[in-house]
């Protein structure tokens, strides 16, 4: 269990961190999303104690991580798979860390094979590329076989099949009870793997709530429709009490109607109707909305930078 | 403490660089002793040689490869700790070791040994080549003599005690470039500034200042003590001199490396990572 209270980091006139408050709990595979330099790696420097906090306070298991006692055994931590010595080969740097809590060279090869480096664990890490790195730094954080891990971006530069056995080896970890948080740009992979979804926002916490919440908000929720008798269909919907998109030439997009509801009055009515599919929103869409006033670096249309190249 | 020690060998055994290092430390320290062993004689010296000067000629034939040792193991420092901070691995030591001061100790710890280890190897070698090669030229160095053995001794004390300074100073700058550089400049160039500074015939003021440059002070560690006074700043020739004697030496070189470890704990401490 994670619990950061007030949190707050400032570098001279800049607050990275912002009085964050949130909790993550064991158990669920926690998402930590956030547009670049809201906050998010920032805040998870903290957790490990190599940034010290302006204000406030954060701590695992209800302690501050330097006061742990042996922290490899309590907490895992991936947040930068290139900091590596690119001369030393992983196994070493693996023996090294290890050593630090005499956790011998069997528990070394054991996380190596989990994470799938066996064949490559005597290279040096300057030929790896950045998804063998990314095995290597979770096997780093899986030595001590901590209740905890905290991953900043950890399937950057997988291949589809790491990215698939990450999301099984993440989602097993938290199954067996340990606290998993976990921060990734990929929206679709988070919505396939978190359970909960924190939010920041300019080093704010914008949104803090189960993944199921966030993308299924009721009114959110659409279904489209496609017949190929919009105009009969459509006032019979109205009478209903939905809200009706019409894209032409056969696409309706009705809000505020389950599809049950909605199939029961075409078939009443004898309209055929050739699609029926609910959506929900997804979680790109609810992070997008809450984070719109949030992105420090947006990109500006591309006529506008096209008007103002040098001819 | 003693894990952390464990993890820094782990680390300083596992890259190519410090055997590379350690190598060119062992090379300069028997190819020198034996390239100057093989060029001195007294041969033209008009009278009667002394024991004394004999004795003080081995010394220096065997200890004047410290100038080049000295900037292997100072880059050697330096690497050991800001290649961390160049690499990124500092991160995964100090989350191991989140009260840092072990890191920080054992790495110093770490570093002094196996200087001293190699040091002391090299010794082994250069001192037997070089009294052979001398004897050759008729310039018998007696080996029975502990003055002779305490300049050898203090000869591996200095290129330890060098080290750490290099390391104290990488600790502080965190850049392997930057504490290169600084660590070569304190060497090489600031004794040489100063001499410059100074002129040929300086004040005790300004001595006892030059002493406390770590070029300076180390010589005293392996200076024959019936010297011949041939040498240069580092012979204590003026009135007043407060730093004479090797151990005097020593503890300047104590001093900086306790003054720049005390600094860079506080600061390794205080700083993010």
């Amino acid at each position: 269990m994670i619990v950061a209270q007030s949190l707050t980091k400032r570098y001279g006139a800049t607050t990275a961190v912002d009085g964050v408050d949130f909790t993550v709990r064991p158990g669920v595979v926690t998402g930590f999303l956030g547009p670049n330099g809201a906050g998010k790696s920032t805040t998870m420097r903290m957790i490990v104690g190599l940034d010290h906090p302006s204000g406030g306070r954060v701590t695992v298991d209800g302690k501050p991580y330097a006061r742990l006692g042996a922290p490899l055994h309590r907490v895992g931590a991936l947040l930068d798979a290139s900091a590596v010595h690119p001369r030393r080969s992983a196994r070493n740097h693996l023996l090294a860390v290890a050593a630090t809590h005499r956790i011998g060279a069997r528990r070394v090869d054991e996380v190596i094979a989990t994470v799938g480096l066996d064949a490559v664990a005597r290279r040096h890490v300057d030929g790896y590329s950045l998804g063998m790195r990314q095995r290597l730094g979770l096997a780093g954080a899986m030595l001590g076989d901590p209740d905890t891990l905290i991953l900043d971006e950890p399937v950057n530069g997988l291949d589809p099949d790491g990215v698939v056995w990450m999301r099984g080896l993440l989602r097993d970890l938290a199954a067996q009870g340990r606290t998993v948080l976990l921060s990734s740009h990929l929206m679709t992979e988070m919505a396939l793997t978190a359970d909960h979804v924190i939010i920041l926002g300019r080093g704010r916490v914008v949104a803090d709530a189960p993944m199921s919440d966030l993308v299924a908000g009721a009114d959110a929720d659409t279904v489209q429709v496609r017949t190929p008798q919009v105009a009969t269909l459509t006032p019979l919907l109205w009478a209903e009490g939905a809200t009706v998109t019409r894209t032409p030439p056969d696409l309706l997009s009705v809000a505020g109607l389950g599809a049950p509801r909605i199939a029961q009055v075409a078939a009443g009515a004898g309209i055929v109707v050739n699609e029926l599919t609910p959506v929900t929103r997804s979680l790109e869409d609810a992070y997008l909305e809450l984070t719109r006033d949030d992105v420090e670096y947006r990109s500006t249309g591309t006529r506008r930078i096209a008007r103002e190249m040098p001819r | 403490m003693s894990a952390v020690v464990v993890s820094e060998w782990v680390k300083l055994r596992s890259l190519r660089s410090t055997w590379w290092a350690l190598g060119a430390l062992a090379a300069v320290t028997i190819g020198v002793a034996a390239q100057v062993s093989s060029s001195v004689s007294f041969y033209g010296v008009p009278g009667v040689v002394s024991q004394d000067a004999m004795q003080d000629l081995g010394v220096y034939v065997v200890t004047v490869s410290t100038d080049f040792g000295a900037l292997v193991v100072a880059v050697l420092g330096v690497l050991m700790i800001a290649g961390e901070y160049g690499t990124g691995t500092i991160r995964n030591s100090l989350t191991a070791v989140p009260t840092r001061l072990p890191v920080l100790g054992a790495k110093a710890l770490v570093l002094a040994c196996a200087t001293f280890a190699v040091a002391t190897a090299a010794f082994a070698v250069a001192v037997p080549v070089s009294t052979g090669l001398l004897a050759g030229n008729d310039v018998d160095v007696h080996l029975d003599d502990p003055h002779y053995w305490f300049a050898v001794l203090g000869g591996v004390t200095y290129l330890v005690l060098v080290a750490l300074i290099a390391f104290g100073i990488g600790a502080l700058v965190r850049s392997t470039t930057g504490g290169i550089a600084i660590s070569l400049g304190l060497l090489l160039a600031a004794p040489v500034a100063l001499s410059l500074l100074l002129g040929v015939d300086p004040p005790a003021w300004a001595e006892n200042l030059a002493v406390l440059l770590p070029t300076v002070a180390g010589k005293l560690l392996f200076t024959y003590p019936a010297a011949q006074r041939w040498v240069d700043l580092s012979a204590p020739s003026v009135d007043g001199a407060w730093v004479g004697e090797p151990w005097h030496g020593a503890l300047v070189l104590v001093g900086w490396v306790a003054a720049l470890l005390a600094v860079a704990g506080l600061l390794l401490r205080r700083r993010d990572a």
